[in-house]
């Protein structure tokens, strides 16, 4: 956990994260005019005088059906925006699962992130949540992927611990499994054995294979498969 | 092959090295990461109708994931577990060992997993009529909702049913009132289980039928 400590050089984000790996909480210093923007429902706590508001993203991945039912349910992809007041002001954002969070510095590449794993960006960097590289998903997680760009810092997490893959060549991940990954790698959902009957049978259906050269971030955990081991045990509400 | 458990005790996984030829055995589902160059086919766990009774029984799942390398070289892969929680390696030497159901995570293919009647007292103590063995010789992966504790047992040794993870095969387990039946009531232990016999248990920090009952409380 090298980078606990993040200093405020430039115009970097301060960042600290607090209790990893286990409940990781990111507390974040604004300078004066500072701008953040965060996943709605990520903040825990702000300075009174930070200024939030609030923007929607249409997620777009899943297909017509999913979509239809999206525009019904009006589910949209809330984004919160943050400023900080001449003072600066400090900002504590969370996530939904227990486990780790990460920072990566932007410099104008992409990043792909898991819709449930991005946190924040600093104000430089685009949320795009129509990305769809994954759109022909059929996969037993029902996951929305944002690609984020430009210049900045972006923060993620992950249920469960984190850690780094780094591709050269080729690697398989299970989709459930992956939090981000850079861009520069190409990517096809494909089997995970040589057969698609091992595929399916041996439960890990459709994977992501990665090519070329770059990091995914992968979890150590699988969310839907925590809550397929919890949920049967649950009553039907 | 040279496996090391990562990120434990509160998110363990399994990060493996395996070299050429060899294979590593893995529960349905347990893969997370993998070398493209790994060979995985799903094989009926210890044959048709173990899969099968494993599956109606024991409520495992039927296959199981061999992983294995064909090449000239060494690959990766990362295995995981679907809760939160610790992993432990058990050596066996010629040896049969039972674990509760969902606990077994991998093996080296020199183990063999199998079912064995557990009786009406493991039933009632909400442990399932079978028990999951794994026997043979090698190393046992396994996991847990939580931490995992390490308890030497002789004679007799009182467990809240569902921490139970591991046991030794000639173990009784019997269901048993914690405390008379009005102390039982008061005390919210009810059913315990006693584990009677020789040897080495493990038991988990958590349970997850205590978080799903919580849970449904405010559902």
């Amino acid at each position: 956990m090298e980078n606990t400590i993040q200093s405020a050089t430039t115009n970097q984000l301060d960042v600290k994260f607090q209790m990893r790996p286990g409940a990781t909480a990111a507390e974040i210093t604004l300078k004066p005019g500072q701008k953040l923007t965060a996943e709605g429902g990520a903040m825990i706590a702000k300075s009174m005088a930070i200024q939030m508001t609030t923007s929607t993203q249409q997620k777009k991945s899943g297909g017509i059906i999913k979509g239809l039912k999206r525009l019904v349910s009006g589910e949209n992809f809330f984004l919160n925006h943050y400023v900080a007041p001449a003072e600066g002001g400090k900002l504590w954002l969370g996530a939904t699962h227990i486990g780790d969070m990460e920072q990566k510095e932007l410099h104008g590449e992409n990043l792909i992130i898991q819709g449930g794993s991005f946190v924040a960006c600093t104000e430089n960097v685009s949320i795009d949540a129509s990305w769809q590289g994954f759109k022909n998903l059929v996969s037993k997680e029902s996951l929305f992927w944002v690609k984020a760009s430009g210049h900045g810092t972006v923060i993620f997490n992950s249920f469960g611990a984190i850690y780094k893959l780094e591709v050269d060549g080729e690697h398989i991940v299970d989709t459930g499994h992956i939090v981000a990954f850079e861009e520069t790698l190409a990517f096809t959902l494909t089997k995970a054995g040589k057969s698609w009957v091992s595929s399916v049978l041996g439960g890990e259906g459709l994977v992501c294979k990665f090519k070329g050269k770059g990091i995914v971030w992968v979890q150590s955990h699988n969310s839907s498969s925590f809550g397929s081991t919890l949920g049967p045990q649950l009553k039907p509400r | 092959m040279n496996v090391k458990i990562e990120a434990n005790p509160a998110f363990a996984y399994l990060d493996i090295e395996l070299a050429p030829g060899e294979t590593i055995v893995s529960e349905a589902d347990a893969m997370a990461t993998m070398s493209s160059e790994l060979d995985m086919t799903a094989k009926f766990n210890g044959g048709f109708f173990q899969g099968i009774s494993r599956k109606l029984l024991g409520g495992e799942s039927m296959f199981v994931n061999h992983f294995t390398n064909n090449t000239s070289k060494s690959l990766k892969l990362t295995l995981t577990q679907a809760t939160p929680g610790d992993m432990e390696c058990k050596v066996l030497n010629n040896e049969t060992y039972c674990l509760e159901g969902g606990a077994y995570v991998a093996s080296e293919p020199g183990i063999k997993l199998g079912l064995r009647w557990a009786g009406f007292g493991s039933f009632i103590a909400r442990e399932g009529l079978f028990k999951l063995i794994v026997k043979g010789t090698g190393k046992v992966y396994f996991g847990a909702y939580g931490g995992i504790v390490e308890r030497e047992v002789k004679g007799e040794y009182i467990v809240d049913s569902g921490h139970l993870v591991g046991y030794e095969k000639d173990m009784q387990l019997k269901p048993k009132l914690s405390n008379g039946i009005i102390g039982s009531i008061t005390s919210g232990e009810g059913f315990v289980t006693k584990v009677t016999g020789n040897g080495k248990i493990y038991l988990q920090t958590r349970n997850l039928s205590g978080l799903a009952s919580w849970v449904n409380r405010h559902l």
